[in-house]
């Protein structure tokens, strides 16, 4: 899993630390939920590239 | 309007001082507007009505007053987006859609309040004020384009426009019990309205009636004219899929029993239902937000460093989308190719889709969760739940009152239709609408 502490504070600017706690459990719940659907993709499976994909 | 305008039975200049006089009367209750253009829109409709003693004439919005939601560039008229950061912005031109409203004889009265940066759905602006539901003064308008949609429920309005990035005109449309049309994705120019999320954004406008949606979404496309659903709309032998999962799984009974009244409605008129089962709605959500909160921290970057600028659930947000890598998000563009393509297989099986807009009626002011059948759930998270995917799918969907629950707050059904499937749409829900009168109840 992501270390949200160390990746928050390499940004530019920072999250100030007092901040960064509430977002926590939120980008957890969210990386739980989006990584199997991550795995779930192929090498074929392209990008979406606008509104020509949805015809 | 239009007819009462073309048989010289009123005026622009009477409609547009009906209009104002209302703003006047009913913004210290809502809190609608953040900005009132009556001097121009009086010189406007006045002009309008030269026109038509000269037997020039527009088209059906000649003459009659809208207003744009805060964050659509209107040259020379101050448009904040709903930001501390913006509060003073007077653009140098008209977005496109003002252009082509102007063209269609529009007269703009005022710009509508809304959630901070378009990035909520409450519409509880720190820096302008709560925007209030007209059926409920204690309750959410929805967002974030909550001052359009209080403004037409409130009888202000005919139009007011909308622009939807997971939800943010079907939203408003259903707490307050009017119609609101996002479009396919794309199909409305949204050069020179402020971005929130560039592959997620959708104008498109808030009405009264299907009929106001019909002409105001043509004239919004830059198009002179398009499909107005006749009196008695035929929908025999329409295809209306009813998801068997998902939908319905978490909602509140009213709203349920509501929108599956409006499904009988359409069987009675002889269409056709057919049971479907949905794609993964929860995963195309997943994606949605990773979109967004990529897209939208990329947008507002450049302000990053003014946090105190912020109200404290967008600032959040935005942190939140710092946080997604740049792998992640193509990822999540990828899946949603997936999605789209799984997802339009149901089209060789339905014309359109009925679901609930949201699975609740408006919540109150300064709500953070509220019950959702038999659980309790964020207030954001849980309003978006039926819309965000239709964002990342980009397909059609209308949002039209379906009835009230017992205490008399509106509910909404949001009708889903295949890419460029605006006319089936429309249709339909001009046949719902004439069926169950529910569009005849004022707030």
């Amino acid at each position: 899993m992501t270390d949200w502490k160390r990746t928050a504070a390499a940004l530019d600017p920072p999250i100030p630390d007092a901040d960064i706690e509430k977002l926590l459990p939120v980008m957890e719940a969210l990386e739980a939920s989006f990584r199997p659907l991550q795995a779930s993709l192929t090498p074929e499976d392209d990008v979406w590239t606008g509104p020509e994909d949805f015809s | 309007m239009h007819d009462a305008l073309r048989a010289k039975k009123v005026s622009s200049l009477e409609l547009t001082n009906q209009a104002l006089d209302k703003i006047a009367r009913e913004n210290p209750r809502l809190n609608a507007f953040i900005t009132v253009t009556s001097d121009s829109a009086r010189a406007r409709a006045a002009a309008m009505d030269a026109e038509l003693s000269r037997g020039l004439d527009r088209g059906p919005l000649h003459g009659i007053p809208i207003a744009y939601k805060d964050l659509v560039y209107t040259k020379g008229v101050r448009t904040t987006g709903g930001s501390k950061l913006f509060k003073d912005f007077v653009p140098d031109h008209d977005a496109d859609i003002v252009v082509h409203l102007d063209h269609a004889g529009s007269v703009m009265v005022g710009k509508t309040g809304l959630h901070e940066l378009a990035y909520g759905i409450t519409s509880n602006n720190p820096h302008f004020g709560a925007i209030r539901n007209p059926w409920d003064t204690d309750r959410i308008p929805g967002g974030s384009s909550g001052g359009s949609g209080a403004a037409v429920a409130a009888g202000i309005l005919a139009l007011a426009t909308g622009t939807d990035t997971g939800g943010s005109i079907r939203i408003p449309a259903s707490f307050c019990g009017v119609t609101g049309l996002k479009p396919t994705f794309g199909l409305i120019s949204k050069r020179g309205v402020m971005p929130l999320g560039w592959t997620m954004d959708h104008m498109g406008p808030i009405t009264k009636t299907v009929r106001d949606t019909a002409v105001s979404f043509h004239a919004m496309t830059g198009m002179k004219d398009g499909y107005v659903p006749p009196p008695h709309a035929d929908i025999r032998g329409l295809r209306i899929g009813l998801p068997l999962n998902y939908y319905f799984d978490h909602v509140d009974m009213e709203v349920a029993q509501s929108v599956r009244t409006a499904v009988q409605t359409a069987a009675a008129l002889g269409a056709r239902i057919v049971d479907i089962k949905v794609p993964d709605i929860d995963g195309l959500n997943v994606v949605g937000r990773v979109l967004l909160l990529a897209e939208a921290s990329s947008v507002h970057r450049p302000n990053l460093h003014r946090r105190d600028e912020f109200g404290a659930d967008v600032l959040t947000l935005l942190d939140q989308g710092r946080l997604i890598r740049g792998a992640d998000y193509v990822d999540a563009q990828r899946l949603r190719r997936v999605y789209i393509r799984d997802f339009s297989k149901l089209w060789s099986q339905v014309d359109c889709i009925f679901t609930p807009t949201t699975p609740t009626p408006a919540p109150k002011i300064g709500q953070t969760t509220m019950k959702v059948g038999d659980g309790e759930e964020d207030v954001r998270l849980a309003t978006t739940r039926f819309m965000r995917a239709i964002n990342v799918l980009g397909i059609p969907a209308l949002s039209i009152p379906s009835g009230f629950t017992k205490s008399g707050l509106p509910i909404g059904l949001q009708i889903l239709g295949a890419p460029r499937a605006e006319d089936t749409l429309l249709k339909i829900g001009a046949a719902i609408e004439d069926a169950t009168g529910a569009v005849n109840r004022h707030a």
